[in-house]
């Protein structure tokens, strides 16, 4: 056997050095080319993570007891010996760019997984990446200032066996700036500006949201075959719309992501919602983001206390704060009341606006009113119970204007009462006693200080807002518009989003970090679009576009002129499905002889054949089964024809 | 200070009322302590204020110790003065078994008192046993000084004491009528604090109904021709306390397919677009992945309903078509003119604050193009009013769509565990019927409050990995924190164990022994609970488990109270918050064939006597109910006068009393 010359780049010795020449024979195995070549070099390294890489056939040699003959490399093939992992961009769902090492020799599936484990999002599979939608290029100095978060010198044999510590993967308990990545991907981002929102891609149509499903990579290729470069930018973002086993406690980090990634889906109007729907998505975000700038280490200390352990919590604070003299401790035990003189108006048919003052008591979760302090020993003019009622704001900041307006439920239908405060800390809280009332909780609940806190905080941003736009937003005013997507900018002010949010606010307002954030999950999960995933389709012998809708359960049938369902499939009565890999085409087969073919196209056929596989795949995963996630099945299901 | 007289006043008034209701009552030893109580409690006041104003802060520790451990000395002396009086019920650990099931029904009202005290005990006395006093006071400082945590959560423990005796005090009940299928009606007791289930439960058990998971507590409007059944978790006084006092309303006890029927037809519901053919041939496993994909995710999903309905426009007497949608949100309808996209939806209603209920015959009553009506309104609306929604859909089919839909919505997870709940019972009281023995005593055994670990209890086809025995469901694990040995210990001496399970071949004699207390987490002395476990599934000769148990409640249930003639059995689940293990109704003396519990102990061979033997305190919730079955009242609160209403019964401001003792003995120290 002669022996021949192998030439190889090795990528270490820079650009332009000139690729290094073997002397080899056919029958000489991989790993002996890769020992030639690192005594030739007579670099002193570490060479473990490098490989060689084939560009003609763009593939790794990968087996290195494979001889060169059996991969069929001759002496005009050009390898290229570099390192399996390489620096990536990534952008992450909370819209920050992470810079690490990814592998760009396995499967996509693969890399994902180490990229995860680096960043301890548990349930990889779920992730994935894609190519990110170019940004409209009009300012470059703005984006060159953006911080990036580095990661590419952990260790990778640290990141194989993450221990923890502290809570977090011990390779971010390594210095501050470590320390500080992990906050980042743990804590949710402050609400953007509204100008940010404005900025973004925002999908108009269902064909639009179509175009993002065709920038998946393909999971069972690896990076350099999908001609990603080191450096080059990638998304990192929840795929697949099943997400299994969220444990707030061990899930930081993944839901704080996918909470990212659901609320930049709502704010970019990726998914529809109504405006209740919105402004509750409004309350959460602002509630979020309150309670996570106050409370960062929220994580092991609050998880859900029940109702009693917090009023407790809360009355020994109170106890222990203040030179709490016994009397106090009565005063606690024995409900709060206010007392003030208020005016009141009841709307009544054929009756002059006009309000009336009286001495008003509130206890317990009613009020009682009295011609006048003194008087207010005896029977009130009237009492009236809150518990059940509505309650709503009726302010004007500027003119000095603090109405609580109350539905109060009777058997013959619902009062209107009107309850006119003076001034701003009266009505706040005034108003607090009658939110806490009409939920059925006194004024001794633990929660009627935050009330009022947030009572005031609202009326400190409508203050704000009604000023100038440019005054730098502290926590205690955010602009609303930061927290609903760009369409309500333009139909309502600031200042006319704040009580409605404040109003949906109300219901979210007690909830500990992890459960507003669940609570924003669940409500985002159970919006009717919600898991879909679209492509747009040719169906075989139909003459138009069809958008074809991929969701956790099922394949939805979307007419482009009506924007309609026209049809549901379910995954559970689907027999078969095969790929045309030739034609590039899809076909299904349903119980009941249904079939179904389509070609897709806004995305490769390997995507949406990738998509229903992999949540064939994410449906047979059980807590019975080992937690082991099974690559294999994975890539059964996903793989296509390479992977047979 | 006018705010403590004022409260000061407010609570001789229920002290009053309390008294005066006891005596209605008929109990005559009740009344006796409570009185005495209140003596003391007026005298001292003044006195108590003083002293708090004195107080520092670091007093407080103490002072919530004290307050604990006289109180516990109250209910121990109380309780015995009450067993001296007449009634064993909750014998102090040492004592010697008082005869049980003799009657217990006056101890009723004050069952509240022991079984909070005890249950602090249990908590906060982390290091004491219960063997020596059953009622240890809990050592604030001085079993762990080590660290604060424990101390301040022992502080949180006693806080909490005192505030669930406050909350003790003012527990409403109502007595209810409950009219049955056949027109003839049952009378209940029912306190605030009980859920619809825990009322279906006490209901199986008097009516010997087959307890499937149809049966329903339903309310009717007859001025609204409203009509809709509670949901399994609701409490049912409050829904009763919006009704007017002159109302027709009626509450009936039936059979209603619709209740679950999403839960065993998903398919309907949420395939509903498919053609009724295909849904009815849908396969078991399809139904299951069904309801696996809507309930049991991280979020509920709602059916996507979607259809025109007729809108009886606000006050006017005209029906018009709107396309509505539900959401989980709520309900929206498409404007004129616009498209179906969820942003131009406009909100109809939001179920917060609303119910959903049927109409009735409303074709009659306001010319609805159907009789298949259904309608939102606030639950403390009773008269017709334009805050009343009332819509019409083409069919029974639809409007059962719709209704079930914001069922849905608005309970969400709770839908699916209050079926899960009533499935298990159902399973239960079928295995009963099928052994046939007297159901009567072994239905009311399944915990009504939906727990985790009641739940697995009530279910024995589900008894936790334990030990590897069979007998998991017997005996649950103790927990870490483990609790002083059961109670009732003392007073069962241990007899031959062995023997006594062997004496008595009933194979499902283990499920009747009694828990070790930590079961119940803050109920002391757990009574044997539910002996519905899965009988077949232990073992025969099952050894008895640690605690000496005896072959209390062994028994094949006796069937306590066959004939209604009798006092009705007490609402098993009085004590909802008290948590799964209620025991069996005490059983009639008169009418009981099984020897009472005495010879249990005397010899261990004989058969063991019945269930019942509420063991100490805190088990005998039992006959409150008995008290006062009889007038057939609609309503038992005469009026509303805000915050009481004389059928207050239970504590009454015990805590308040309990801080004036503490303070008197603090004075004394001094």
């Amino acid at each position: 056997m002669a022996a021949w010359d192998l030439s190889v780049t090795v990528e270490d010795l820079g650009s332009d050095a000139p690729p290094v020449t073997l002397s080899v024979m056919s029958d000489l195995h991989v790993g002996g080319v890769i020992l030639k070549l690192v005594e030739k070099t007579q670099m002193k390294r570490d060479w473990s993570d490098h490989a060689l890489w084939w560009e003609q056939k763009q593939q790794w040699l990968m087996r290195t007891a494979w001889s060169l003959e059996k991969y069929g490399i001759h002496a005009d093939a050009r390898l290229l010996f570099m390192p399996q992992h390489k620096p990536l961009r990534l952008g992450l769902p909370n819209g920050i760019t992470l810079r690490l090492r990814a592998c760009f020799s396995s499967p996509v599936f693969h890399t994902v997984i180490g990229i995860c484990r680096m960043l301890n999002i548990r349930h990889p599979e779920e992730l994935s990446l894609l190519r990110p939608v170019e940004e409209k290029k009009k300012k470059k100095d703005k984006n060159s200032a953006e911080e990036i978060y580095d990661l590419t010198e952990v260790p990778l044999s640290s990141v194989s066996r993450p221990s923890l510590y502290n809570g977090m993967p011990a390779h971010f308990a390594d210095s501050p700036q470590m320390e500080a990545i992990y906050k980042m991907l743990s804590v949710t981002q402050p609400p953007p500006a509204p100008e940010v929102i404005a900025k973004q891609y925002r999908p108009a149509s269902v064909v639009d949201k179509a175009h993002i499903n065709g920038r998946w990579l393909d999971s069972s290729r690896c990076l350099m075959q999908q001609g990603i470069q080191e450096n080059d930018r990638l998304w990192l973002r929840f795929k697949y719309f099943a997400f299994y086993d969220i444990e707030p406690k061990y899930d930081v980090v993944r839901l704080t992501q996918l909470y990212e990634q659901a609320r930049w889906a709502i704010l970019l109007e990726d998914i529809d919602c109504t405006e209740e729907e919105m402004m509750l998505f409004g309350a959460l975000q602002y509630h979020i983001s309150k309670v996570s700038q106050s409370e960062p280490q929220m994580q092991s200390s609050s998880a859900a206390m029940d109702d009693l352990e917090s009023a407790l919590q809360c009355l020994e604070v109170k106890m222990e704060g203040e030179s709490s003299s016994a009397s106090e401790m009565l005063d606690i035990m024995t409900a709060p009341e206010l007392n003030d003189y208020l005016k009141i108006f009841r709307p009544k048919r054929l009756t002059l606006k006009g309000y009336k003052q009286y001495w008003f008591k509130f206890q317990d979760t009613s009020i009682s009113y009295f011609k006048s302090k003194e008087e207010s020993i005896g029977e009130p003019i009237q009492q009236i119970n809150l518990k059940g009622c509505e309650v709503a704001p009726d302010v004007n900041l500027a003119a000095q204007k603090f109405l609580i307006r109350l539905l109060i439920p009777a058997p013959e239908g619902m009062n209107e009462v009107y309850l006119r405060c003076e001034n701003e800390q009266q009505y706040a809280q005034w108003m607090a006693g009658c939110r806490l009332a009409s939920k059925g909780k006194t004024l001794a609940d633990s929660s009627f200080q935050s009330e009022i806190q947030s009572i005031r905080s609202f009326l400190a941003m409508q203050k704000s807002n009604s000023g100038s736009h440019g005054n730098v937003p502290d926590d205690e005013s955010i602009n609303t518009h930061s927290l609903v997507s760009p369409r309500y900018h333009k139909k309502y002010k600031a200042k006319q989003l704040t009580p409605r949010i404040l109003d949906a606010y109300q219901n979210v307002a007690q909830l500990s970090l992890t459960d507003a954030v669940m609570r924003f999950l669940q409500i985002w999960q159970a919006l009717p679009d919600f898991g879909l995933s679209y492509i747009v389709v040719r169906f075989k012998g139909s003459r138009k576009d069809e958008v074809l809708g991929i969701a956790p359960n099922r394949l939805i049938r979307i007419d482009l002129g009506v924007g309609d369902v026209v049809k549901t499939w379910r995954y559970n009565n689907m027999k078969q499905w095969n790929v045309n890999w030739d034609i590039r085409q899809m076909a299904i087969e349903f119980e009941g002889n249904v079939n179904i073919a389509f070609s897709c196209v806004t995305a490769d056929c390997k995507i949406v054949h990738e998509f229903i596989g992999g949540y064939i795949f994410m449906s047979t995963r059980s807590r019975e089964k080992s937690d082991t996630l099974n690559e294999e099945l994975f890539h059964k299901l996903t793989g296509g024809h390479e992977a047979l | 200070m006018d705010d403590i007289d004022a409260m000061f006043s407010d609570l001789l008034g229920e002290m009053d009322l309390l008294t005066q209701s006891l005596g209605q009552d008929t109990v005559p030893p009740e009344s006796v302590p409570t009185i005495s109580k209140e003596v003391n409690f007026s005298m001292d006041f003044a006195d108590l204020n003083e002293s708090l104003h004195e107080l520092e802060d670091n007093d407080l520790d103490a002072l919530m110790a004290d307050l604990v451990a006289d109180l516990n000395a109250t209910e121990e002396k109380l309780q015995a003065e009450i067993q001296g009086l007449k009634v064993p019920s909750p014998p102090p650990a040492d004592l010697p078994p008082p005869p049980i099931g003799l009657n217990t029904h006056s101890v009723s009202s004050h069952a509240a008192i022991p079984s909070s005290a005890s249950s602090t005990s249990n908590r906060v006395s982390t290091s004491t046993s219960s063997a020596t006093s059953p009622l240890p006071p809990p050592p604030p400082q001085a079993a762990k000084p080590t660290m604060e945590e424990i101390e301040s959560q022992m502080k949180a423990d006693k806080i909490k004491l005192a505030l669930e005796k406050l909350k003790e005090a003012k527990v409403k009940k109502l007595v209810v009528k409950v009219i049955l299928n056949d027109g003839s009606s049952k009378t209940l007791m029912v306190d605030e604090r009980q859920s619809v289930r825990e009322v279906l439960d006490n209901l199986f058990e008097k009516t010997h109904c087959d307890c499937n998971v149809d049966w329903s507590l339903c309310e009717t409007y007859s001025e609204l021709q409203l009509e809709r059944t509670f949901e399994d978790h609701e409490n049912l006084v409050e829904p009763l306390s919006a009704w007017t006092r002159d109302s027709e309303n009626k509450i009936l006890f039936q059979e209603r397919g619709e209740k679950y029927e999403v839960f065993k037809n998903p398919q309907n519901f949420y395939l509903w677009k498919k053609d009724k053919k295909a849904l009815k041939d849908i396969k078991d496993k399809d139904k299951e992945i069904l309801i696996q994909e809507n309930f049991c995710g991280t979020s509920i999903i709602v059916p996507d309903l979607e259809g025109v309905l007729h809108l009886k426009e606000d006050g006017k007497k005209a029906w018009k078509q709107r396309l509505f949608q539900l959401r989980a949100s709520g309900i929206y309808y498409v404007p004129k003119g616009k498209t179906k996209s969820s942003r131009d939806l406009i909100c109809f209603v939001q179920f917060d604050n609303v119910n959903v209920y049927y109409g009735k015959d409303f074709k009659n009553k306001y010319k609805a193009p159907t009789d298949f009506c259904f309608v939102l309104k606030h639950p403390q609306i009773q008269k017709d009013s334009q805050y009343i929604k009332y819509l019409c859909c083409d069919d029974a089919w639809s409007m059962n769509l719709w209704v079930t839909g914001i069922r849905i919505a608005k309970y969400g997870a709770l839908l699916y565990s209050n079926y899960k709940t009533s499935e298990k019972k159902a399973a239960v009281s079928a295995v009963w019927t099928n052994r046939s023995t007297p159901s009567s005593s072994s239905s009311s055994t399944p915990s009504p409050t939906i727990k985790a670990k009641s739940q697995s209890q009530a279910n024995g086809h589900v008894p936790k990995p334990q030990s590897g025995q069979d007998f998991g469901n017997v005996l649950p694990p103790p927990p870490f924190e483990v609790l002083p040995p059961p109670p009732p210990d003392p007073f069962l001496p241990p007899p031959p164990p062995p023997l006594a399970a062997k004496s008595c071949a009933k194979r499902h004699q283990p499920t009747n022994f009694p828990h070790h207390p930590q079961a119940v987490d803050n109920l002391p002395p757990p009574p044997p609970t539910p002996p519905t476990d899965d009988l077949s599934e232990t073992p025969p000769d099952f050894l008895p488990p640690p605690p000496p148990a005896s072959g209390f409640g062994t028994l094949p249930p006796p069937p306590p109270l066959h004939a209604n003639s009798l006092p009705p059995p007490p609402p098993p689940a009085s004590f909802e918050a008290m948590d799964q293990s209620l025991p069996p109704p005490p059983p009639d003396p008169g009418f009981l064939p099984p020897p009472p519990p005495q010879p249990v102990f005397t010899g261990a061979g004989a058969p063991p006597p019945p269930p019942p033997p509420p063991p100490p305190a805190a088990a005998a919730p039992a006959p409150r109910a008995a008290v006062r079955p009889t007038g057939s009242v609609r309503k038992m609160p005469p009026a509303p006068p805000a915050r009481t209403t004389p059928s207050l019964q239970g504590g009454d401001g015990d805590f308040m009393s309990e801080l004036m003792l503490a303070m008197q003995k603090k004075r004394g120290n001094q």
